[in-house]
Protein backbone atom coordinates (compact mmCIF):
# COMPACT_ATOMS: atom_id res chain seq x y z
CA UNK A 1 0.00 0.00 0.00
CA UNK A 2 1.27 3.58 -0.70
CA UNK A 3 1.43 6.59 1.31
CA UNK A 4 -1.35 9.00 1.58
CA UNK A 5 -0.91 12.51 0.16
CA UNK A 6 -0.68 15.20 2.97
CA UNK A 7 -1.39 18.09 0.08
CA UNK A 8 -4.58 16.36 -1.09
CA UNK A 9 -5.45 14.70 1.66
CA UNK A 10 -6.85 18.46 3.44
CA UNK A 11 -10.81 18.02 3.26
CA UNK A 12 -11.41 20.97 0.43
CA UNK A 13 -8.15 20.31 -1.56
CA UNK A 14 -9.87 16.40 -1.42
CA UNK A 15 -13.56 17.88 -2.65
CA UNK A 16 -11.62 19.74 -5.12
CA UNK A 17 -9.55 17.29 -6.52
CA UNK A 18 -12.25 14.88 -6.51
CA UNK A 19 -14.74 17.44 -8.37
CA UNK A 20 -11.89 18.06 -11.11
CA UNK A 21 -11.15 14.19 -11.29
CA UNK A 22 -14.73 13.87 -12.25
CA UNK A 23 -14.35 16.44 -15.46
CA UNK A 24 -13.15 14.70 -18.72
CA UNK A 25 -9.57 14.68 -19.74
CA UNK A 26 -8.77 18.35 -20.16
CA UNK A 27 -11.73 19.78 -19.60
CA UNK A 28 -11.73 22.87 -17.05
CA UNK A 29 -14.09 24.26 -14.44
CA UNK A 30 -15.32 27.90 -13.60
CA UNK A 31 -13.56 28.72 -10.35
CA UNK A 32 -17.32 30.48 -9.67
CA UNK A 33 -18.91 26.62 -10.18
CA UNK A 34 -15.82 24.95 -8.47
CA UNK A 35 -16.68 27.18 -5.49
CA UNK A 36 -20.35 26.00 -5.28
CA UNK A 37 -19.48 22.66 -5.18
CA UNK A 38 -17.07 22.61 -2.73
CA UNK A 39 -18.94 25.26 -0.51
CA UNK A 40 -15.97 27.56 0.28
CA UNK A 41 -15.21 31.03 0.43
CA UNK A 42 -13.28 33.20 -2.29
CA UNK A 43 -10.45 33.33 -0.39
CA UNK A 44 -10.67 29.94 1.41
CA UNK A 45 -10.98 28.42 -2.04
CA UNK A 46 -8.34 30.84 -3.95
CA UNK A 47 -5.86 29.50 -0.95
CA UNK A 48 -5.97 25.85 -1.26
CA UNK A 49 -5.96 26.22 -5.12
CA UNK A 50 -2.78 28.17 -4.97
CA UNK A 51 -1.20 25.20 -2.86
CA UNK A 52 -2.37 22.55 -5.33
CA UNK A 53 -1.45 24.62 -8.06
CA UNK A 54 2.49 25.11 -6.35
CA UNK A 55 2.14 21.41 -6.37
CA UNK A 56 1.74 20.95 -9.92
CA UNK A 57 -1.46 19.11 -9.25
CA UNK A 58 -3.48 21.27 -11.28
CA UNK A 59 -3.68 24.27 -13.54
CA UNK A 60 -4.99 28.09 -13.08
CA UNK A 61 -6.25 30.11 -16.48
CA UNK A 62 -7.03 33.47 -16.11
CA UNK A 63 -8.83 35.47 -19.10
CA UNK A 64 -11.68 37.30 -20.24
CA UNK A 65 -15.27 36.50 -21.67
CA UNK A 66 -15.83 39.85 -22.49
CA UNK A 67 -14.84 42.57 -19.73
CA UNK A 68 -15.66 39.74 -16.88
CA UNK A 69 -12.88 38.11 -15.65
CA UNK A 70 -12.72 34.30 -15.94
CA UNK A 71 -10.67 31.73 -13.36
CA UNK A 72 -10.66 28.30 -15.03
CA UNK A 73 -9.12 25.49 -12.80
CA UNK A 74 -8.15 22.00 -14.05
CA UNK A 75 -6.22 18.70 -12.81
CA UNK A 76 -3.06 18.42 -14.52
CA UNK A 77 -1.44 14.63 -15.37
CA UNK A 78 0.89 14.47 -12.22
CA UNK A 79 -2.50 15.52 -10.02
CA UNK A 80 -4.84 12.76 -11.33
CA UNK A 81 -2.07 10.23 -10.63
CA UNK A 82 -1.44 11.80 -7.28
CA UNK A 83 -5.00 11.44 -6.92
CA UNK A 84 -5.57 7.76 -7.86
CA UNK A 85 -2.45 6.97 -5.93
CA UNK A 86 -4.35 8.67 -2.59
CA UNK A 87 -7.52 7.16 -3.32
CA UNK A 88 -5.64 3.67 -3.62
CA UNK A 89 -4.61 4.37 0.05
CA UNK A 90 -7.25 5.42 1.65
CA UNK A 91 -9.10 2.46 -0.15
CA UNK A 92 -6.17 0.26 1.32
CA UNK A 93 -6.47 1.08 4.39
CA UNK A 94 -10.41 0.11 4.66
CA UNK A 95 -9.21 -3.00 2.89
CA UNK A 96 -6.79 -3.83 5.17
CA UNK A 97 -9.18 -3.66 8.11
CA UNK A 98 -11.80 -5.39 6.77
CA UNK A 99 -9.49 -8.65 6.33
CA UNK A 100 -9.82 -11.66 8.50
CA UNK A 101 -6.99 -11.98 10.01
CA UNK A 102 -6.06 -7.40 10.03
CA UNK A 103 -2.62 -7.87 9.12
CA UNK A 104 -1.46 -4.55 10.35
CA UNK A 105 -2.45 -5.05 13.42
CA UNK A 106 -0.74 -8.57 14.19
CA UNK A 107 2.74 -7.18 12.34
CA UNK B 1 0.57 9.49 6.98
CA UNK B 2 -1.69 7.54 9.14
CA UNK B 3 -5.38 7.29 8.95
CA UNK B 4 -8.01 5.34 11.01
CA UNK B 5 -10.69 3.36 8.70
CA UNK B 6 -13.29 5.74 9.84
CA UNK B 7 -11.11 8.60 8.36
CA UNK B 8 -10.33 6.72 5.29
CA UNK B 9 -14.35 5.93 4.95
CA UNK B 10 -15.35 9.54 5.31
CA UNK B 11 -12.74 10.71 2.92
CA UNK B 12 -14.08 8.53 0.36
CA UNK B 13 -17.48 9.50 1.13
CA UNK B 14 -16.52 12.99 0.55
CA UNK B 15 -14.59 12.29 -2.72
CA UNK B 16 -17.88 10.42 -3.98
CA UNK B 17 -20.60 12.68 -3.06
CA UNK B 18 -17.54 15.75 -4.93
CA UNK B 19 -17.55 13.45 -8.07
CA UNK B 20 -21.29 13.09 -8.28
CA UNK B 21 -21.88 16.68 -7.84
CA UNK B 22 -19.31 17.83 -10.28
CA UNK B 23 -20.71 15.40 -12.94
CA UNK B 24 -24.13 16.25 -12.56
CA UNK B 25 -23.11 20.07 -12.70
CA UNK B 26 -20.96 19.63 -15.40
CA UNK B 27 -23.30 17.86 -17.46
CA UNK B 28 -26.03 20.21 -16.41
CA UNK B 29 -23.40 22.99 -18.43
CA UNK B 30 -22.76 20.87 -21.19
CA UNK B 31 -26.28 20.82 -22.13
CA UNK B 32 -27.22 23.98 -21.18
CA UNK B 33 -26.55 25.46 -24.98
CA UNK B 34 -28.18 23.01 -26.72
CA UNK B 35 -31.19 23.60 -25.03
CA UNK B 36 -30.77 27.40 -25.52
CA UNK B 37 -30.03 26.56 -28.96
CA UNK B 38 -33.33 24.24 -29.58
CA UNK B 39 -35.38 26.56 -27.50
CA UNK B 40 -34.24 29.53 -30.44
CA UNK B 41 -35.55 27.29 -33.51
CA UNK B 42 -38.43 26.46 -31.81
CA UNK B 43 -39.88 29.79 -31.41
CA UNK B 44 -38.86 30.30 -34.97
CA UNK B 45 -39.79 26.97 -36.78
CA UNK B 46 -43.37 26.94 -34.70
CA UNK B 47 -44.15 30.33 -34.41
CA UNK B 48 -43.21 30.08 -38.66
CA UNK B 49 -45.51 27.39 -38.65
CA UNK B 50 -48.68 29.11 -37.39
CA UNK B 51 -48.43 31.41 -39.46
CA UNK B 52 -47.90 29.43 -42.65
CA UNK B 53 -49.39 25.91 -41.79
CA UNK B 54 -49.02 24.63 -45.62
CA UNK B 55 -45.47 24.95 -45.46
CA UNK B 56 -44.83 23.31 -42.12
CA UNK B 57 -42.45 20.10 -43.76
CA UNK B 58 -40.09 22.87 -45.84
CA UNK B 59 -39.49 25.21 -42.40
CA UNK B 60 -38.82 22.27 -40.64
CA UNK B 61 -36.95 20.82 -43.10
CA UNK B 62 -35.11 24.27 -42.96
CA UNK B 63 -34.73 24.45 -38.69
CA UNK B 64 -34.05 20.53 -37.80
CA UNK B 65 -30.39 20.91 -39.99
CA UNK B 66 -29.90 24.35 -38.87
CA UNK B 67 -29.99 22.91 -35.05
CA UNK B 68 -28.18 20.10 -35.89
CA UNK B 69 -24.84 21.72 -37.19
CA UNK B 70 -25.35 24.28 -34.48
CA UNK B 71 -25.06 21.31 -31.99
CA UNK B 72 -22.31 19.49 -33.53
CA UNK B 73 -20.15 22.59 -33.69
CA UNK B 74 -20.79 23.05 -29.80
CA UNK B 75 -19.71 20.15 -29.20
CA UNK B 76 -16.99 20.86 -31.37
CA UNK B 77 -16.10 23.93 -29.83
CA UNK B 78 -15.78 22.31 -26.18
CA UNK B 79 -13.54 19.61 -27.38
CA UNK B 80 -15.59 17.24 -26.65
CA UNK B 81 -14.70 15.52 -29.49
CA UNK B 82 -18.28 13.47 -29.18
CA UNK B 83 -19.52 14.29 -33.10
CA UNK B 84 -20.19 10.83 -34.20
CA UNK B 85 -22.18 10.14 -31.02
CA UNK B 86 -24.29 13.49 -31.71
CA UNK B 87 -24.38 11.82 -35.03
CA UNK B 88 -25.54 8.50 -34.40
CA UNK B 89 -28.71 10.45 -31.74
CA UNK B 90 -29.81 12.58 -34.78
CA UNK B 91 -29.76 9.35 -37.29
CA UNK B 92 -31.48 7.09 -34.45
CA UNK B 93 -34.18 9.80 -33.68
CA UNK B 94 -34.84 10.84 -37.68
CA UNK B 95 -34.98 6.56 -38.07
CA UNK B 96 -37.12 6.28 -35.32
CA UNK B 97 -39.66 9.53 -36.27
CA UNK B 98 -39.94 8.11 -39.88
CA UNK B 99 -40.65 4.32 -39.02
CA UNK B 100 -43.32 5.56 -36.18
CA UNK B 101 -44.75 7.77 -38.24
CA UNK B 102 -45.21 5.64 -41.41
CA UNK B 103 -46.72 2.75 -38.68
CA UNK B 104 -49.23 5.46 -37.59
CA UNK B 105 -49.53 7.85 -40.22
CA UNK B 106 -51.30 9.31 -41.75
CA UNK B 107 -50.77 12.19 -39.06
CA UNK B 108 -51.77 15.85 -39.06
CA UNK B 109 -49.09 18.28 -38.69
CA UNK B 110 -50.54 19.21 -35.63
CA UNK B 111 -50.35 15.45 -34.00
CA UNK B 112 -46.18 15.70 -35.49
CA UNK B 113 -46.00 18.75 -33.62
CA UNK B 114 -47.04 17.29 -30.64
CA UNK B 115 -45.66 13.84 -30.71
CA UNK B 116 -41.85 14.88 -31.40
CA UNK B 117 -41.70 17.29 -28.38
CA UNK B 118 -43.62 14.61 -26.50
CA UNK B 119 -41.30 12.06 -27.26
CA UNK B 120 -38.01 14.46 -26.37
CA UNK B 121 -39.64 15.59 -23.13
CA UNK B 122 -39.74 11.88 -22.34
CA UNK B 123 -35.69 11.46 -22.89
CA UNK B 124 -35.07 14.08 -20.81
CA UNK B 125 -37.05 12.16 -18.09
CA UNK B 126 -35.26 9.12 -18.70
CA UNK B 127 -32.07 10.65 -18.84
CA UNK B 128 -32.54 12.77 -15.84
CA UNK B 129 -33.08 9.58 -13.94
CA UNK B 130 -29.60 8.80 -14.38
CA UNK B 131 -27.77 12.33 -14.69
CA UNK B 132 -29.46 14.76 -12.95
CA UNK B 133 -33.61 16.05 -11.81
CA UNK B 134 -33.25 19.04 -13.64
CA UNK B 135 -33.73 17.16 -16.66
CA UNK B 136 -36.64 15.32 -15.40
CA UNK B 137 -38.32 18.51 -14.21
CA UNK B 138 -37.78 20.14 -17.58
CA UNK B 139 -39.01 16.70 -19.39
CA UNK B 140 -42.11 16.87 -17.20
CA UNK B 141 -42.47 20.61 -18.75
CA UNK B 142 -42.39 20.52 -21.62
CA UNK B 143 -44.75 17.41 -21.94
CA UNK B 144 -47.26 18.83 -19.38
CA UNK B 145 -47.03 22.16 -21.76
CA UNK B 146 -47.36 19.83 -25.13
CA UNK B 147 -50.51 17.62 -23.94
CA UNK B 148 -52.40 21.18 -22.78
CA UNK B 149 -51.39 22.37 -25.88
CA UNK B 150 -52.73 19.75 -27.99
CA UNK B 151 -55.94 18.98 -26.30
CA UNK B 152 -57.08 22.33 -24.89
CA UNK B 153 -55.97 24.37 -28.15
CA UNK B 154 -58.27 23.55 -31.57
CA UNK B 155 -56.61 26.96 -33.22
CA UNK B 156 -52.93 28.25 -32.93
CA UNK B 157 -51.38 24.95 -31.32
CA UNK B 158 -48.20 26.16 -32.97
CA UNK B 159 -48.17 29.42 -31.44
CA UNK B 160 -48.42 28.02 -28.27
CA UNK B 161 -45.32 25.45 -28.44
CA UNK B 162 -43.55 28.32 -30.14
CA UNK B 163 -44.20 30.51 -27.15
CA UNK B 164 -44.38 28.34 -24.47
CA UNK B 165 -42.59 25.63 -25.40
CA UNK B 166 -39.90 27.29 -27.25
CA UNK B 167 -39.84 29.96 -24.59
CA UNK B 168 -39.41 26.81 -21.80
CA UNK B 169 -36.37 25.26 -23.34
CA UNK B 170 -34.97 28.35 -23.31
CA UNK B 171 -35.24 29.11 -19.62
CA UNK B 172 -34.39 25.37 -18.73
CA UNK B 173 -31.20 26.33 -21.05
CA UNK B 174 -30.66 29.12 -18.86
CA UNK B 175 -31.46 27.35 -15.61
CA UNK B 176 -28.89 24.48 -16.39
CA UNK B 177 -26.21 27.13 -16.52
CA UNK B 178 -26.52 27.98 -13.22
CA UNK B 179 -24.64 26.19 -10.49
Amino acid sequence: MGRGDEIIHQQTRLQIMATLNALPNGQAIEFTRLKAIVQATDGNLGAHIGTLENAGYIGVKKDFVGKRPRTRISLTRSGRNAFVRHVDFLRGILDEHAAPDHPAENA
Amino acid sequence: MTLSPQDAASALRDIETAQARSATLHGYARSSPHLLLWGVLWVIAYGLNDLYPTYGRAIWAAIVPIGLIGGFVMLHQAGLGAGWRYGGVAATLFGFFYALFAIMGPASGRQVGAVIPLALATAYVLAGIWRGPRFVITGLVIAALTLAGFFFLEVHFFLWMAGVGGVSLILAGLWLKQV
